[in-house]
């Protein structure tokens, strides 16, 4: 841990000595790394000459900052020293910096000083983000023995008074960390060396921060309140670093160092970057522990080093004594696929002559089957049935059926519609939402709606009609409104007071704007930053933990919680969650997800031949979809069981229609709440007529397997080579579904990838095509449900001797119960998951099946995770 | 510095009739705009027409007894046709807790005070002119009232519309941007009918405009999104647009109308005003726009298709902070830089500032400056309003004809003197067909209201404003 020297020593040594020392070499522990998340400005003078300070945050366009009285510093080893009244600012208004902090509504300003005295005031400005010396946006300043921090917000003047000040006597001439934080709530800390040295509430909106203010360091803007010391950090985040962070910079000491990778490590990276995908998307369909083919097995690191029939094929080290590689740079591998690209190549032979590092057990293709652009930050449009949820929450309006009417159908892409990068505009969103927004005012009562933000019916005066909007604004595009959205809506009711309009009318148009406007249609988070994830600001984790868990926007409690700051830390976003998990719009919600997982939608529209199912019907069809749906909420909401009892709970719900078509003795009228006998062969999900439709009129054994496969197994198979027949041949007496499987599974070509998934089918032959179970089919030939199922990734299948044992094995595998949380992952995210969410999601899954592997534990322990907490930042383009 | 506005060409009632092949300058152009034969009937006589032209901040009394050798020196080419009025004062405007800019801008064409944040305190000269002369409406197809204007500070109404009915409601809506003025003019043909439809769709299109406006700065430079989100946001935008071309393009034009004007680069709406804190602007850029508002406005008169209306120069209270080189009869007048020479930011490096800092005893260099400049922009459409394109039938130019009343907010700027602040208030007025005075700069030294009652009364309307009860007092000395 870094600590300052004590004082007797400071004393004896020369300071030039002092600095080379820095804080961080008295400690042989590795240096902890400095927080990033959040840097939004960082200057740690390695620069040792010159007049420009570079902004070394990565947060582009960077802000730089220029000396301009050069002759008044003098470059140290780790720092500039301030010996005169200096000016060093940066060329450009900090716009970005400002524009991050009135996002977030949090900030952090942070130093490493060294003061040349203790008797400096005015305050002495050490980072100040200001006009003159009387307005500011903040300053960190010295005020003779202690800091002070003058930060304007609603509650100060101008000028950031009442400051927030340490206790007196922390400043001294020596090597010192200063960090001020202040979260969006108002509370103000400041730190001296990582310990709470100040406190105060500087409430209030910091809407007034005026983006034309530059950073200047060491002085006022103006040039007339230096401070004199050595600079040796200077860090800006637009979010409060908590007390840990304060002590983690601390710990990081003076001297930010990132060192570069060790070659190991770069090798361990391109593994997991570049060589396991490979391996993944060319390799493994046929080197895996259950084909071997070759006797290799390139999934595991130990089994790959082992080699296979031609004996050891990988050196690490050595390309060029690998087999591997020469199989692979003659493109004599892969067999029957195309060779590997040049690119691809040099990675693999790269990799090898750099170790051959395997820093994981083993390689799980389906976290590939995305690339990682796939994981790439895509704003969410509001899907047709969030839209509606919005409306209605927001402003009390039921558009539902004029919604669905005009809006365009999501799309569904990899499983979902609420995949955001499929979530496009076309013209008629545009114009449906033009209408909509219009239909949804005209059955408003604008002057209730407005009055619950203000009293004032005043059209046009510039504060009462600004704050009016900038409420109205906060509460239906879910966040603080800055300066400039204020002015656009604004500017409406001026237009409308200038056509003759009435406060009415202006409000009216300044709804159907809102409603139309971005902030409104999509959720908007922040996504510029330094390249690396960064923590979402209160605003934006409120969105997303109600779009996740209801489906629609936060309410008045969640939006208080956000501008308190208390959606943070465990327990506080525990209790969040727990109260929005009771919430009836989570159950509703969580039927989203079973509707879109299975498809649902697709019931309405089947049409099976008539001749062969006489017995299908609309409503019978409705009756299947109704099934699952009350299914999936008994289980987990009624009884909050584990998930895995989707696969195979022992009970459903159907109507008297429904119950005679599953061979059920109807229990009474409307849905009735069945307990299955042994012999119905029906356990849980994949009994459902809704699901068993999957396979079609022939109930097709790959289709169906494919499902299994996918949804329940997380596994992958590879497209059939080109030029294969897929059309399956008829059955025939003596010839079963089963009987055509079991062909294709033993031809060689067929039988690699169909030997995956086919199976995993067999226990459902006695389920025709729509889900009635018989011991016969259509030829009379007698119906199997026994069979095997090869768990991706393992070497040996497992046999089943029923359906119900089926189920059973699914439910209990640790592959079925991941691929659960994967699938509501992806649901809640939005997007396809990838491998750079693997890590991730084994935690999320892990700390879910600690809680007991319910629905409501897995959502927790998702919204708790840094996939929803944290959002992937890019630098400028 | 050469403005844009001066470089590109003006658009001309000559080109126009040409456009529609015509030999001869019909005049007035009824016919040509096909409008009904009632209005043809009524053309052979000069129709009476009555426009406010305001212009914001205001010259403070002092620099008005300067005459054209001071910062009114633009208005003297047109010196013969003005009557240039000093020593009117609005005083009974005054109302409490309201500043002075918005009062005096109010009273301006109405000698009322305003009725709250966003009414006149009753009818503007223009309407009361047109209620008079036509009572019936106007002839068909022709724009009853055009408002328009460049400006920047919109909190309340009265800062930028001058055109007000008896109720002191806004007597049409103001058109902002240049192609909303043409598009008002010279795109679809309005009846009495559809006021209300068409105002409604005005109204509709600002919010499209808003909209389109925050998908804009969500594509821009200072957008928080990252480049995947951006693109679909920009898609978004595109598809907008698509909608907005759809939903609101232009259904036709007149014809023989001048091409559409470009789309405005200046800013609008809220952007416009963000807050009362100002907005940087080049005087190239201010130019530019005004004197194409100007031009479409003067040949929306020309070309016969409106009477009545205002036109307003900068709002009251206007807040901009100005940069450029400007010269004046190829001199140098001055280099404006409000921000740079205030060393403010925000509103106290507005132009506006320097009203609050006026000092007879000082130079006022920047205030004259922005004055002059003010002078040099109203001059320029006056004089649209006096050319061979701009005659009427008995052989003088419309400047002649009609009543134009040009007017400001204030008559010093500082604040501290209700009283000097609506005294002085300065004005200028057309002849009105040989009614009023011209050539001459006169102390009238009376009040508002009874100087455009006179007015009034000399323009042939009974009705007069103010209380009723108030004896009025003829300023006889405007009369010619």
């Amino acid at each position: 841990m870094v600590k300052r020297l004590p004082g007797a020593v400071i004393g004896s040594l020369l300071p030039g000595l002092l600095l080379c020392i820095t804080a961080a070499a008295v400690s042989s522990e590795p240096q902890p790394q400095r927080v990033r998340d959040g840097l939004v400005a960082f200057y740690d003078f390695s620069e040792a000459d010159g007049t420009v300070i570079r902004d070394r945050s990565g947060v582009e366009p960077s802000l730089d900052l220029v000396i301009e009285r050069p002759e008044s510093v003098r470059w140290l080893g780790t720092g500039l020293q301030v010996e005169a009244s200096a000016v060093i600012l940066s060329a450009e208004p900090a716009e970005r910096i400002v524009d991050a902090i009135k996002r977030s509504q949090g900030l952090t300003i942070e130093a490493w000083v060294t003061p040349a005295s203790g008797e400096q005031s005015g305050p002495a400005r050490i980072v100040s983000l200001s006009k003159n010396p009387s307005e500011r946006n903040v300053t960190l300043g010295q005020d003779r023995d202690a800091y002070d921090v003058r930060l304007r917000a609603e509650s100060t003047d101008r000028n950031g008074n009442p400051s927030t000040a340490s206790r007196r006597n922390v400043v001294v001439p020596q090597l010192t960390h200063v960090a001020f934080t202040r979260t969006a709530d108002g509370t103000t800390q400041l730190f001296v060396d990582g310990e709470q040295a100040g406190a105060g509430q500087t409430t209030g909106s910091l809407a007034s921060w005026d983006a034309s203010h530059r950073l200047s360091l060491a002085n006022e803007v103006t040039g007339d309140r230096p401070f004199l010391g050595t600079l040796h950090l200077a860090a800006i985040y637009d979010r409060p670093l908590s007390p840990e962070d304060v002590q983690q910079n601390f710990a990081a000491g003076s001297v930010a160092l990132n060192p570069p990778p060790t070659p190991a490590q770069r090798n361990a990276l391109a593994f997991r970057e570049q060589i396991a995908p490979l391996f993944a998307r060319h390799c493994i369909e046929c080197h895996d522990p259950a084909i071997r083919k070759g006797g290799l097995d390139l999934s595991r690191g130990t089994a790959a080093l082992q080699g296979g029939d031609s004996g050891v094929l990988l050196t690490p080290g050595s390309a060029a004594a690998s087999l591997l590689w020469e199989r692979v740079a003659h493109d004599e591998m892969p067999e029957d696929r195309a060779p590997l690209s040049p690119g691809e190549k040099s990675a693999l032979r790269e990799w090898i002559d750099g170790g051959a590092a395997w820093p994981t057990d083993v390689i799980d293709p389906v976290i590939y089957r995305h690339s990682n652009r796939a994981g790439e930050v895509w704003v969410q449009r509001l899907t047709v049935a969030e839209y509606i949820a919005t409306v209605k929450a927001a402003v009390g309006v039921e558009i539902a059926a004029e919604a669905r009417e005009r809006l365009p159908a999501d799309l569904r892409a990899d499983g979902f519609s609420n995949t955001a990068y499929n979530l496009g505009v076309d013209l008629k969103h545009v114009e449906a939402l033009s209408q909509l927004a219009e239909m949804i005012v005209d059955r408003m009562d604008v002057l209730a709606f407005a009055a619950r933000f203000s009293k004032s019916q005043s059209l046009s005066t510039d504060d009462t009609m600004r704050q009016h909007v900038a409420k109205m604004g906060m509460w239906l595009l879910r966040g603080p409104l800055d300066d400039r959205e204020i002015n656009a809506y604004c500017g409406i009711a001026t237009t409308v007071s200038s056509a003759g309009g009435d406060f009415e009318q202006a409000m009216r148009f300044i709804l159907e704007a809102m409603l139309q406007s971005p902030r409104f249609v999509y959720r908007i988070e922040n996504h510029r930053g330094s390249g690396e994830p960064r923590h979402l600001s209160q605003f934006e984790l409120a969105s997303r933990l109600s779009y996740i868990l209801w489906g629609g926007p936060p309410d008045e409690q969640l939006l208080e919680a956000a501008e308190r700051n208390e959606l943070r830390g465990q327990a506080a976003l525990e209790a969040e969650v727990a109260r929005m998990l009771k919430d009836p719009r989570a159950v509703e919600r969580s039927l989203q997800f079973v509707e879109e997982w299975l498809h649902l939608d697709r019931l309405a529209h089947l049409q099976p031949d008539a001749r062969r199912f006489p017995q299908w019907n609309a409503s019978l069809a409705a009756d299947m979809r109704e099934e699952t749906r009350r299914f999936f909420k008994e289980i987990v909401w009624s009884d909050s069981r584990p998930l895995a009892d989707l696969i195979n709970a022992p009970v459903t719900f159907a109507t008297p229609q429904l119950a005679a078509h599953y061979g059920l003795v109807p229990a009474g009228e409307g849905f009735q709440r069945y307990q299955l006998p042994v012999d119905s062969g029906r356990r849980g999900l994949l009994s459902h007529g809704s699901v068993l439709t999957i396979g079609g009129d022939d109930a097709s054994m790959v289709s169906r397997g494919l499902f299994v496969l996918h949804d329940l197994l997380r596994g992958t198979v590879n497209a059939p080579p080109p030029c294969v027949n897929t059309t399956p041949p008829p059955t025939k007496a003596g010839l079963t579904q089963r009987g055509i499987a079991e062909v294709r599974i033993a031809n060689q070509q067929c039988g690699v990838c169909h030997a995956r998934f086919e199976p995993l089918a067999f226990g459902l032959e006695k389920f025709d095509g729509i889900g009635a179970l018989q011991s016969h089919d259509e030829h009379g030939n007698p119906l199997r449900d026994d069979g095997v199922v090869l768990f991706p990734g393992e070497a040996e299948p497992v046999a089943y001797g029923s359906s119900v044992e089926l189920m059973n094995l699914l439910a209990a595998s640790e592959r079925v119960q991941t691929s659960l949380t994967w699938k509501v992952a992806q649901f809640a995210l939005g997007r396809p998951l990838v491998a750079a969410d693997a890590e991730t999601l084994n935690d999320v899954h892990r700390v879910a099946q600690e809680n007991g592997g319910t629905y409501t534990s897995l959502m927790t322990a998702i919204v708790l995770s840094d996939l929803v907490q944290k959002t992937a930042t890019e630098t400028a383009e | 510095m050469k403005s844009r506005a001066v470089s590109r060409r003006p658009v001309s009632r000559r080109t126009m009739l040409r456009g529609l092949g015509t030999v001869t300058i019909g005049l007035p152009f009824l016919e040509e705009m096909q409008l009904s034969r009632a209005a043809a009937a009524e053309a052979v006589a000069v129709p009476v027409r009555a426009f406010n032209v305001f212009f914001g901040l205001g010259i403070p009394a002092p620099l008005q007894q300067e005459g054209f050798a001071g910062v009114l020196e633009p208005l003297a080419p047109l010196g013969e046709k003005l009557l240039v009025m000093r020593g009117v004062d609005h005083v009974r405007a005054d109302e409490k807790g309201i500043n002075a800019h918005y009062d005096g801008a109010a009273a301006a064409f109405t000698a009322a005070p305003p009725e709250g944040e966003a009414k006149a305190g009753g009818a503007s000269i223009d309407q009361m002119v047109r209620r008079q002369w036509y009572p019936g409406g106007l002839p068909p197809g022709m724009v009853p009232t055009l408002v328009g204007g460049t400006f920047f500070r919109r909190s309340r109404v009265c800062r930028y519309v001058h055109s007000f009915n008896p109720d002191g409601t806004v007597a049409a809506t103001m058109q902002e941007k240049p192609r909303d003025l043409f598009e008002r003019v010279f795109g679809t043909v309005a009846t009495a009918g559809d006021a209300a439809d068409e105002s409604e769709q005005r109204l509709r299109r600002s919010v499209l405009d808003a909209v389109v406006d925050e998908y804009r700065f969500f594509t821009g430079a200072n957008s928080p999104l990252g480049a995947t989100s951006k693109a679909r946001v920009s898609e978004h935008l595109e598809r907008i647009r698509e909608y907005e071309q759809r939903a609101f393009a232009l259904k036709g034009k007149v014809p023989g109308a001048p091409e559409v004007p470009a789309s405005s680069r200046l800013l609008h709406g809220g952007a416009a005003d963000p807050g009362g804190e100002g907005i940087d602007i080049t005087l190239d850029e201010l130019t530019a726009e005004w004197r194409l508002m100007a031009e479409l406005y003067a040949l929306a008169i020309t070309t016969d298709r409106t009477r009545f209306g205002s036109l307003t120069f900068l709002a009251a209270g206007e807040r901009i902070r100005l940069t450029g080189d400007y010269t004046y009869a190829g001199r140098t007048v001055f280099a404006f830089d409000d921000a740079g020479q205030r060393k403010r930011s925000g509103s106290g490096g507005c132009s506006h500032e320097w009203w609050h800092d006026f000092d007879e005893k000082k130079s006022n260099e920047q205030l004259r400056a922005h004055a002059h400049l003010k002078m040099r922009e109203v001059a320029y459409f006056l004089s649209l309003l006096d050319t061979p394109d701009a005659l009427d039938p008995n052989g003088k130019t419309i400047l002649d004809n009609a009543l134009i009343t040009v007017s400001t907010e204030s008559g010093d700027g500082r604040h501290n003197d209700v009283k000097r602040e609506l005294s002085g208030v300065f004005h200028a007025i057309t002849g009105a067909g040989g009614r009023f005075k011209t050539g001459q700069l006169l102390d009238v030294q009376a009040e508002g209201l009874d100087v455009y009652n006179t007015m009034l009364a000399t323009m042939g309307v009974t009705q007069r404003l103010g209380p009723g009860n108030r004896p009025f007092t003829p300023a006889e000395s405007i009369i010619a």
